[in-house]
């Protein structure tokens, strides 16, 4: 196999004694909360426009109070969605550096859409909700806004997919040139249906959920929960059956080396019983279609299945990363000592050398035209940009012209290329130009 | 750095592309994060206790625009900070990250505190407004957002601190001679510019923040249909005004002192970081920026505290312009006067560690740059290539600084040089000239490839 790898960072990975599956465990927990604020977030945020379109056709204030009531979670899932993804992010880069900015990089410029993509679509879900009463007469407009908002937050996942799938496969960076070899690929599909998908079920849950809570409260709210329960139901029993086929599917989309040591795995059951369980809970809605009423404690239920699903497809893909990232951990971690026992070896071999060697006594004048940036542009014995200090003095120019030339500038003697004039005082210049003619 | 695939930002340089992230996170993070939230709360508070319900109402319309500016760009430009630092350094974010794992982690839990307080002060405000007890309480979710706001800095400005002066009273935080290399991890955290940054940091954030509340005042309560809010606008701006009298001074005594603690090599670069290499010695010059500056924020605190009502607009917007260029500089400055190194005596700007240079400079800085296609740096022998090589060496050692014909460009900085000259300067980098550049690393061949190259961008198109 064809690795490309960088090295290691040389410094230890500061796990302070604690155990590997201390930070595998810390890493889905965060991962699932993470995800679960996201799917909420395009869920929530395509809800919230929904609604407030079949309110206009329907002239249903109902539905425009949901799709109202929408923008709150919207609001928190922004929010906590992107600050979650930060842990992940952090246990995923101290332990696996190498992989994740490889990664990163090969998918750059692209990958900084998910800062400023993020921000504009951020700014827009605010002007769609904090306009809501003001643009009340202007539908049209301020549907927009949101559509607009919502199509945003579409464009993040595939692009932060294909930044994570070629990470997870680090065989790739080989082959993987810019974000299009991995986002064009089936796994990135498959991730992507498997993605949206259960964003719409987990959202479908947390409809009912936020349903029950409304129909709780009473009053003009209660309408809106009882909508919000009976499409939650659909919003789930349309997106889960598909998702229940595609999700054990995604964890063959990977490169031959990793899906033939996955099928090899405990690892292997668990998208099976992710599609399981979200099969049950199919049917436990099911069971409860036509009833317009839902318990609390029902919501409940359906909610910690719909979040046992999501646990066990994390706990699949962190099974990515064990069957993954075994072979080039490894080779990773021989090439770094190689290297770095090479670095250091030299590295003292040089400071002896150093030490050793004899202090060069340097004439003042060459330290003040090192300080003032001359050598940069001038040297004793040969033409740099300026010409050759030692061919300056025999040209025999008067000590006064060459310190106006050092103050003022100059050009034409030497050619066409200027020396701009230089911040010395006159006492620094008369050193320099003595010292220059002595160099003949 | 030769070790991870290259990304190169044609034209404004990679330098560019993190400023413009780092600049906008800056101005949101402080004003509108930890000052802002300081003097949100106090104003919350002040309102609450004097019983100004109108006074009330328009903290919360300034909440509101802080809210929705802090949560979606100054959140989002934090995160897009490690994702810039990444594409241009991976080795110095990871290196950072191997050090600063666990307080990171710690920051992130405080982040936790700070948004979902934020959230629940903001979204929760309305319905607590209507009793006396509810809002002594939504005042007090103000207070705590404050507190966990500033603790999100007291964490970050420890990083920032190590990066320039990364030993603990002349203690080194690591032995380069060991690997993998074991962190002292408390000389890394107490480096001797971490609380001076962070004092002066906090009373200049907050003086930042009540300059950009005078601005929103302005803006809020001038064009509110609501006369009672109109009249809040004098008070308000006032009440703003008092703490600007109060911080700014604070924080220019406590900026003086956190100057007095860096290094003196770093501190000798500031004329030419605020400015450009042509004004290395014009302290003058900067001196004159910095009174301007510093007299627009005094003359404009003046003019809002003792005629609020007049004051006009501009005079708002010139105030808060003043912190931005002021945040602005201190943000160049502190960036640059870290050269030529990136964290200071363990890796140079480019991302080369010191350690490796010796090693480097004997087998090669290509030797090891897996990502590249072997066209493109083993030298052929009949050096067809030779240009291709140098681009590649460009590409490591320079790109974090310069671009081939864009800002700092090579090109325009070599129009007229030969090769030899070209040749010649690579030998002296960090000399007198421009002490801020890290040397070149690499062999003799490399060296040559790379000043053919150079060499090469002003001959582009010439009929030969």
């Amino acid at each position: 196999m064809n690795w490309k790898l960088p090295f290691d960072i040389p410094l230890v990975v500061p796990t302070m004694g604690l155990p590997g599956w201390f930070f595998d465990t810390l890493g889905i927990i965060v991962f699932v909360v993470h995800i679960a604020f996201i799917y909420t977030l395009i869920g929530a945020s395509t809800a919230s426009v929904l609604y407030n379109i079949t309110g206009v056709f329907k002239k249903s204030k109902t539905d425009d109070l949901l799709a109202y009531k929408m923008t709150n979670p919207t609001t928190i899932s922004e929010n906590m969605g992107a600050l979650w993804g930060v842990a992940p992010l952090l246990v995923i880069s101290v332990l696996y550096t190498g992989f994740f900015y490889t990664a990163i990089l090969k998918v750059s410029p692209h990958i900084l859409h998910i800062i400023y993509g993020n921000i504009f679509a951020f700014l827009l879900s605010y002007a769609y909700k904090f306009s809501w009463h003001s643009l009340h007469n202007h539908k049209g407009f301020h549907i927009a806004i949101g559509l607009v908002a919502v199509l945003t937050f579409y464009t993040l996942p595939p692009v932060f997919m294909s930044m994570s799938n070629l990470y997870l496969q680090p065989e790739l960076f080989a082959s993987v040139k810019n974000i299009w070899d991995i986002m064009l690929t089936p796994l990135t599909f498959f991730r992507l249906i498997n993605f949206f998908l259960t964003a719409f079920a987990f959202t479908g849950i947390v409809m009912i959920y936020l349903g029950v809570k409304w129909v709780k409260a009473g009053g003009e709210d209660a309408e809106a929960g009882r909508l919000a329960i009976d499409q939650g139901k659909k919003w789930f029993m349309w997106a889960a059956p598909v998702n229940i086929a595609v999700l054990p599917l995604v964890f063959f989309a990977f490169s031959p080396r990793i899906s033939e040591a996955y099928i090899h795995t405990p690892f292997v059951f668990l998208p099976f019983a992710a599609s399981a369980v979200l099969l049950i809970l199919f049917f436990f809605l099911l069971k409860r279609f036509t009833k317009e009423e839902f318990s609390l404690s029902d919501a409940t239920k359906a909610m910690v299945l719909m979040v046992v699903a999501v646990a066990l497809m994390a706990t699949a893909r962190h099974g990515i990363r064990v069957v993954s990232f075994a072979e080039p951990l490894q080779l990773q971690a021989e090439a770094t000592e190689k290297y770095m026992s090479d670095v250091i070896t030299e590295y003292k071999a040089h400071k002896e050398e150093m030490k050793n060697a004899p202090a060069v006594v340097l004439d003042p004048a060459v330290s003040l035209a090192d300080s003032k940036g001359c050598l940069a542009c001038h040297s004793v014995d040969t033409k740099l940009v300026g010409p050759a200090y030692k061919d300056v003095a025999a040209k025999g120019e008067s000590a006064d012209i060459l310190i106006a030339s050092i103050k003022n500038g100059s050009t034409g003697k030497w050619g066409e290329t200027p020396m701009p004039p230089q911040t010395v005082t006159d006492e620094e210049a008369k050193t320099l130009i003595e010292w220059v003619l002595k160099q003949k | 750095m030769f070790d991870f695939p290259i990304f190169e930002m044609p034209t404004i340089g990679l330098r560019m592309l993190m400023a413009i992230n780092a600049i906008i996170h800056v101005f949101v993070s402080h004003g509108g994060a930890v000052g802002g939230s300081v003097v949100l709360a106090l104003a919350a508070w002040w309102t609450n206790k004097k019983n100004d319900l109108a006074g009330y109402e328009t903290v919360y319309r300034l909440l509101m625009v802080f809210f929705i500016i802090t949560t979606s760009v100054g959140a989002l430009t934090g995160i897009g900070m490690w994702i810039h630092a990444n594409i241009i350094s991976p080795n110095a974010i990871g290196g950072l990250i191997r050090v600063f794992f666990w307080k990171w982690f710690i920051e992130w839990i405080v982040f936790n505190f700070e948004v979902i307080l934020l959230l629940f002060w903001f979204m929760s405000w309305k319905p607590k407004a209507e009793s006396a007890e509810g809002r002594t309480k939504s005042v007090k979710f103000g207070i705590y957002y404050a507190l966990s706001s500033w603790v999100t800095m007291l964490i970050i400005t420890a990083i920032l601190g190590f990066m320039l002066t990364p030993n603990f009273d002349g203690q080194p935080w690591i032995d380069p001679e060991v690997y993998p290399g074991v962190v002292n991890y408390n000389n890394a955290l107490f480096n001797p510019t971490w609380i001076p940054g962070l004092a002066f940091r906090t009373f200049s954030s907050i003086a930042f923040a009540a300059a950009l509340a005078i601005m929103w005042t302005w803006l809020i309560t001038s064009f509110s249909s609501d006369a009672k809010i109109r009249e809040t606008k004098e008070r308000m701006i006032r009440f703003f005004a008092k703490i600007m009298l109060i911080t700014v001074p604070i924080g220019a005594a406590l900026g003086y002192f956190y100057l007095l603690q860096i290094p003196e090599a770093a501190r000798a670069m500031i004329p030419t970081a605020m400015m450009t290499r042509a004004f290395a010695d014009k302290m003058e010059l900067m001196y004159t920026i910095i009174s301007a500056i510093g007299g627009t924020v005094v003359l404009t605190t003046i003019i809002a505290y003792f005629s609020p009502k007049r004051m006009p607009y501009i005079a708002a917007t010139l105030m808060v312009a003043a912190f931005m260029l002021f945040w602005g500089y201190e943000e160049r400055t502190r960036e640059f006067i870290r050269k030529p190194f990136l964290i200071y005596n363990y890796m140079y700007a480019n991302g080369i560690r010191v350690t490796d240079v010796p090693y480097l400079n004997k087998v090669g800085i290509l030797k090891h740059a897996v990502f590249v296609d072997e066209d493109k740096k083993v030298l052929k022998e009949d050096k067809s290539n030779l240009i291709d090589v140098g681009h590649t060496i460009a590409q490591i050692e320079c790109r974090a600084c310069h671009t081939e014909n864009g800002i700092n460009g090579l090109k325009f900085l070599t129009k007229g040089w030969s090769e030899e000259a070209i040749r010649n300067r690579i030998n002296n980098l960090p000399g007198g000239g421009t002490p801020y550049m890290p040397p070149f690393t690499g062999t003799e061949a490399e060296k040559d490839a790379l000043a053919a190259y150079i060499a090469s961008l002003n001959k582009r198109g010439e009929i030969k």
